[in-house]
């Protein structure tokens, strides 16, 4: 099953390059939907490379070839994926972290140490709010109209699972 | 298919024990219990794995693998990534503002809610509060006569996330 495991892992390398590469030089607007065409098409790449390509890839042990080919290309595209949803926790933590945004906020500040109320000061709720609402927006959970927000269809489901979660798991009202 | 099966069944053991002692126990460490729970299930994944007969005495020859390393290793492997991704999920909806935005707007079903009604439903005070609590407790940050600095964690974590921001360009962001 070493086969499925290589490629995954390069093609998941292969990914995190085109990724960085294409954010660099050019910012697509929508970000997150980049990245899943992104993997979406490396994926495809990889299926086609599993069936073309020889179980030892040329030079992998003989003793890790002997797998049948849909478990390996089973398990490789199980890695594959997770790999990805892995990154994607980590990308989200850097684009949107709160938590991040303060410490960073606090390094950059002159004393290096700041109070709650000069966090809020340079990061206030509006922005953040703001900016949760128009990726919103762009994802298709809410509407505005007339400044007014509300949840589409998509958006009260959502917001249905996630509040059956939050009080079946004792979480609070979070947030 | 033996290693995933038992990372599939391992996982589905974490998950009901997970749900079921957060449904009946208020949990304040959180992340302690989850990660805690999760490593009590790697014997539960062990367990399977010796349970399970071998892939030839079970499946067809296309989704059978031999019972070596890699087998044992995919296996532990999609269980650390099933965690990982309920990780993710659990934390959506245990700190995500855009989750909380969505529960508030749900609340208003007919006529919404501006920018400004959602501010003065949500308390900043109380979110900047409980994220700095946290972030002190993981050892990130310092509390010294209500001012807030970086330990040495803390300035390597912002330092590491800085320096992402900068190589995808993704602006200050938070």
């Amino acid at each position: 099953m070493l086969k499925g495991l290589v490629l995954a892992s390069a093609g998941f390398a292969i990914f995190l390059v085109v990724h960085i590469l294409l954010f660099r030089l050019r910012v697509p607007t929508r970000r997150f939907r980049a990245m899943v065409r992104m993997i979406f098409a490396l994926g495809v790449l990889l299926i086609a490379l599993h069936r073309l390509t020889p179980s030892d890839l040329g030079f992998l042990p003989f003793e890790y070839t002997t797998a049948g080919w849909a478990i390996d290309l089973l398990n490789g595209l199980l890695v594959y994926g997770f790999l990805f949803i892995g990154y994607c926790m980590f990308y989200f933590l850097i684009d949107r972290g709160f938590s991040g945004r303060m410490m960073i906020e606090i390094e950059s500040s002159p004393q290096r140490r700041l109070r709650p109320s000069e966090i809020a000061a340079r990061y206030s709720l509006e922005m953040v709010l703001r900016r949760r609402l128009n990726e919103m927006l762009e994802i298709g959970r809410i509407t505005e109209l007339n400044g007014r927000y509300q949840n589409t269809a998509k958006g009260r489901s959502a917001a249905a699972m996630f509040s059956f979660v939050k009080r079946f798991l004792q979480l609070g009202e979070g947030g | 298919m033996r290693g995933l099966v038992a990372g599939l069944m391992a996982f589905a053991v974490f998950f009901i024990v997970q749900a079921g002692v957060f449904h009946f126990v208020k949990i304040s460490r959180r992340a302690l219990a989850i990660v805690g729970l999760w490593i009590a299930g790697l014997p539960v994944y062990a367990w399977f794995y010796t349970w399970l007969p071998d892939d030839r005495a079970v499946w067809p020859v296309e989704l059978a693998a031999p019972s070596d390393s890699i087998t044992v290793l995919s296996g532990g492997l999609l269980y650390f990534f099933l965690f990982m991704g309920y990780a993710q999920f659990f934390y959506m909806a245990e700190s995500s503002v855009g989750v909380r935005t969505m529960i508030e707007l749900a609340s208003e079903v007919e006529n919404g809610l501006t920018l400004e009604e959602l501010t003065q439903r949500y308390r900043y005070d109380w979110m900047l509060d409980r994220r700095l609590r946290r972030m002190i407790h993981a050892g990130y940050l310092i509390e010294e006569d209500g001012w807030h600095r970086t330990t040495n964690r803390g300035r390597l974590a912002a330092a590491i996330l800085a320096r992402c921001k900068r190589i995808l360009c993704l602006g200050p962001g938070g």
